[in-house]
């Protein structure tokens, strides 16, 4: 296995809101989903995942419901709510042009400036 | 909100943090039981992948906590834990919180008490309309009171008030089914009312049109009071005749029942138009510029200043001046605040009503001192309840915020109960009369501002004694604590107690300082020569010119009168005069040298006067220095005479002897132009315990009638024997007349002894509380450090320690501890003395037997405080002390 990447910082958020973006997970849905899409190359601590949830819960950008897991056990649902969609956009946006300035400032060579 | 609304909101915040909580609970469990399953399906042992799974996903708890504060509407929620948490403790510990909670109060309850009498004396408007339009209209150089046709000028030309009353308090003769009595009442002009904005609650009260001709308006208007208590609240009393000094007034309507008057410790009975004074009091004044009696409140018209009126009416001034330059020279007029009577009443009361809010302040800061010291002895207690909060995920403004909760709920529960004891206090206050013959009532029930007060002091309170322990939670460190060497708190190489047993002597010291030196202030004031010796004589009053009598008859029926008291078995010696020294009824007068030709206004000398019968001075027992007392034969026939006393001698006749000064002679005065001197007596106090030595006059009653009659009788009996005998015997003369002012000269005066009085009392009471707080504060001190040194001291006795050295090692530094807050203490104390002076007549601020006094009462009371845990100490057992851990 790879050496893992520790998570940048805020970027919890977004991933969160890429993963419900694909269809409602629970909150351990959520990990299994991020770690599956990043390859496991991504380190999350679990227990941060909640706070998150909670947070962006209460920021109204995503939503919850209880429902029956794979396992036939009762798990609490998240989705994306409509302003969680703005939000995910523009986070993402955001995000590309600051990977795009910052991979242009990294790649510049010494007869560039 | 119904209790039943208020019990369901309550439940439902119940039901439902109990689902959200355990709704959190089963999801976060749902995905610890998820990784386990999976883990064990990738081939990891049960018990390998349960450990795993809950080490990766770190601490449940911690977890929980960040979730709710994540969720973000856990304020109320946290808010009721931390209150339930509190309460909790607070039954936990009973004996800390009884204490506490009956510390603030009695800190806070004093606080209260002297705010609502500060309220009700300075801060509450006057019920009438936009009270803050209103001035009193006082003289700058002498008194408050202005003469009539001054008055009237006044009235008629000035530019910036709306409306100017003139008004003067009158005691009358009233009728009604209950017999005659005394009453006390107002005198006021016709546009009183109007300009004061007050509405009758039943009929109407008299207009300018109904006071213009002297003697033409026999109209009355009763006070609420009056109404009810002598008519029994009689709807149908408009229109009725009642009888004051037994002349007939019709009753036009009845005033509000928060009206009374303009003067916030006088509660009149009835309102008479000004025009009916000549029928009210014997002489008239109304149209004499010598008699300054009318006191004069004006209403500010719109957008006009008090500097604009003020001058305004002094460019009034300087025309009467120059108009009447005898009587109005140095007239200047300045404004004061209603209620008060202007300065005269008004400048006293707000010197005393500061001193007492500041001694108030003292109680309270011991109060808070003395909570501090118990809280941080605690503290060292909860240091490990507070460090486990802290290691199982207690965020570090959580664990202040409950401290500060903890604070602020014992000080609303101390100041709940702190408000309750002052409006319980302050009721019966309002209810109580001062014990003199003069409506003296104050109206000091709490209202809103008394309210806010006491939750602001409150708040303060808890602020004051409950930010140290918050500021120490919030630098607990958990794990120096749980590893069990709590790190001392120490401020410099002092403990942080120390000082506050320190602050605690220091202002335990300054109040009882000044409680005894108040005390003694009224000690000595009570021993002071007042010239007259008031033990075992009595006194009863009328006024025959309220009865209707004429100076004819009222002259032989006060001789009469006399004649028969003197027959009484018992009587020592009896004599009559128009007033007694330190009553309220005092006159004054101009008088001159006789050598004088070309006299100034400003040549005059004022005298206190009184018309006084042969006898007054043997009953009075005040001493004649030379010459003689009168007799029956200096009435109207005979020479002009007076008697007069030694500072009388000094300033106007010149005489540093008495002897000199008799034959000698002085000119002015009300009878005329001169007067030969032939006694004089010692000189003593005549309007006020605090005034500087006065000339007095004394004239013969015979030769200068005054219908106000009060008699002095000497005698052995009982002061409840005596006074009845007088009551029977005068009502023998005439049955109809009302006698007032009835009982021993020493209680009658009450009313100079008054402000002295209250002074003690009030600072009596700041003295025993401050002696109390310090009393427990300095025994919980020393208890505690008792109690925690138990094992030192243990293992010092086992070592061979005697009890003599361990009390040493107990008391040595309590010992250290009072003298150095004894010392600061005394500092203060002679800084705040002139204060105390100014506060209590005759207080002396730096009397050294005071001081000494104070600094064995401090002493005593850290001794008898110390005594129960240091005996404790010394008697400690080596062996229970050492297994005790």
């Amino acid at each position: 296995m790879d050496k893992q990447l520790e998570l940048l910082q805020g970027t919890l958020d977004m991933l969160i809101l890429k993963a419900v973006s694909l269809g409602s997970l629970h909150g351990y849905g959520i990990l299994l989903r991020i770690q599956q899409i990043s390859k496991d190359r991504l380190e999350i601590q679990q227990g941060s995942l909640y706070p998150a949830l909670y947070r962006l819960e209460h920021q109204g950008w995503i939503a919850s419901e209880w429902g029956e897991s794979e396992n036939n056990r009762k798990a609490k649902y998240y989705r994306l709510t409509t302003a969680g969609k703005r939000r995910l956009q523009a986070e993402t946006e955001n995000w590309n042009r600051m990977a795009d300035v910052i991979a242009g400032i990294l790649r510049t060579t010494p007869e560039e400036v | 909100m119904s209790w039943w609304t208020r019990i369901r909101s309550w439940s439902h915040a119940t039901i439902r943090r109990g689902r959200v909580e355990r709704e959190m609970d089963a999801e976060l469990r749902f995905h610890v039981e998820s990784y386990t399953e999976d883990l064990i399906l990738s081939g990891v042992p049960e018990a390998e992948a349960m450990r795993r799974a809950r080490l990766e996903f770190g601490g449940l708890e911690q977890t929980k906590e960040v979730c709710r504060e994540a969720r973000g509407t856990n304020l109320v929620e946290s808010l009721t834990q931390d209150v339930r948490f509190g309460l909790r403790l607070m039954r936990k510990s009973p004996g800390f919180t009884a204490v506490a909670v009956v510390t603030l109060a009695l800190g806070i309850g004093a606080n209260t008490m002297v705010f609502s009498v500060v309220n009700a004396l300075l801060l509450r408007p006057l019920p009438v309309e936009r009270p803050n339009e209103l001035a009193f209209v006082e003289n700058t150089h002498f008194g408050p009171g202005q003469s009539f046709p001054n008055y009237k000028d006044l009235r008629d030309h000035n530019r910036t008030f709306a409306g100017l009353i003139g008004y003067r308090i009158a005691p009358m003769e009233m009728k009604s089914d209950g017999g005659a009595q005394r009453v006390w009442g107002y005198l006021a002009t016709g546009n009183y009312f109007e300009v004061l904005g007050v509405q009758p609650v039943l009929g109407r009260f008299f207009t300018q049109s109904e006071d213009l001709n002297p003697g033409a308006s026999p109209y009355a208007v009763l006070s609420y009071n009056a109404w009810r208590s002598r008519f029994g609240a009689d709807k149908a009393i408009v229109g009725k005749t009642i009888r004051l000094n037994r002349l007939p007034y019709t009753v036009l309507g009845v005033a509000p029942a928060d009206f009374h008057g303009t003067e916030r410790f006088y509660w009149p009975e009835v309102w008479v138009p000004m025009m009916m004074q000549p029928r009210i009091e014997s002489n008239s004044w109304l149209d004499n510029r010598h008699d300054w009696n009318t006191w004069v409140i004006g209403r500010l018209k719109a957008n006009i200043s008090q500097a604009q009126a003020e001058a305004d009416l002094n460019a009034i001034a300087v025309e009467l001046a120059h108009e009447y330059p005898d009587v109005n020279d140095r007239l200047h007029f300045s404004l004061a605040k209603p209620g008060l009577i202007g300065n005269m009443v008004g400048g006293p009361t707000k010197a005393f009503a500061f001193g007492v809010l500041i001694l108030a302040a003292l109680v309270l800061l011991a109060a808070c001192t003395n909570l501090a010291s118990m809280l941080a002895a605690r503290a060292v207690d909860r240091q490990r309840e507070l460090a486990i909060r802290l290691a199982i995920g207690a965020g570090r403004g959580r664990v202040v915020r409950q401290v500060l909760i903890e604070t602020l709920m014992v000080s609303f529960l101390g100041g709940g109960i702190g408000y309750a004891l002052a409006s319980f206090l302050s009721k019966a206050l309002s209810h109580w009369r001062a014990p003199m013959d003069f409506p003296v009532q104050f109206n000091v029930n709490p209202d809103w501002r008394v309210f806010v007060f006491a939750l602001l002091v409150s708040t303060a309170a808890s602020a004051m004694f409950g930010s140290a322990p918050a500021w120490r939670a919030s630098r607990t460190d958990a794990n120096l604590v749980l590893k069990g060497n709590p790190p001392t708190w120490l401020v410099g190489r002092l403990n942080f107690r120390d000082i506050l047993v320190v602050v605690q002597v220091a202002l335990c010291f300054v109040l009882v300082a000044g409680c005894l030196i108040s005390l003694r202030g009224l000690q000595q004031a009570l021993r002071l020569n007042l010239g007259f010796e008031p033990q075992h004589v009595a006194v009863a009053a009328f006024d025959l010119g309220l009865a209707g009598y004429s100076p004819e008859r009222g002259r032989a029926f006060q001789q009469q009168a006399l004649q028969a008291i003197q027959q009484l078995p018992g009587v020592q010696s009896a004599a009559y005069s128009n007033s007694v020294p330190l009553s309220i009824d005092q006159s004054t007068t101009d008088v001159s040298p006789a050598d004088k030709t070309e006299l100034r206004p400003s040549d005059n000398i004022e005298a206190v006067y009184y018309q006084v019968s042969p006898g007054f001075f043997a009953t009075m027992g005040t001493r004649l220095l030379a010459g003689r007392e009168f007799t029956w034969h200096d009435d109207e026939k005979s020479q002009q005479v007076a008697i007069v006393n030694l500072a009388f001698a000094r300033r106007v006749l010149h005489s540093d002897n008495a002897f000199d000064a008799v034959g000698k002679r002085f000119r002015g005065g009300p009878l005329g132009p001169l007067t030969e001197v032939i006694g004089i007596v010692e000189d003593g106090k005549y309007q006020s315990l605090t005034e500087s030595q006065q000339p007095a006059i004394f004239w013969s009653v015979l030769q200068f009638y005054n219908s106000s009659t009060t008699i002095e009788v000497k005698s052995v009996l009982p002061g409840t024997q005596i006074t009845a005998e007088i009551r029977r015997t005068v009502a023998q003369l005439d049955p109809g007349l009302p006698l007032y002012g009835t009982g021993g000269l020493e209680q009658m005066l009450g009313f100079a002894f008054f402000p002295s009085h209250a002074a003690a009392i009030a600072l009596s009471a700041f003295g025993v509380l401050a002696i109390i707080l310090a009393g427990t504060g300095i025994h919980g001190l020393v208890a505690y450090s008792v109690s925690r040194c138990t094992h030192e001291i243990g293992i010092r006795m086992a070592l061979g320690a005697r009890s003599v050295q361990v009390l040493h090692l107990v008391l040595g530094k309590t010992a250290a501890l009072l003298l150095v807050g004894s010392i600061v203490g005394l500092i203060l104390a002679v800084a705040m003395g002139q204060m105390m002076a100014s506060i209590v007549y005759q207080a002396q601020p730096h009397d050294p037997w005071v001081m000494l006094a104070v600094l064995l009462t401090v002493a005593l009371l850290g001794l008898s405080a110390c005594w129960s845990p240091a005996r404790r100490a010394a008697r400690v057992d080596p062996i229970v002390a050492l297994r005790y851990e």
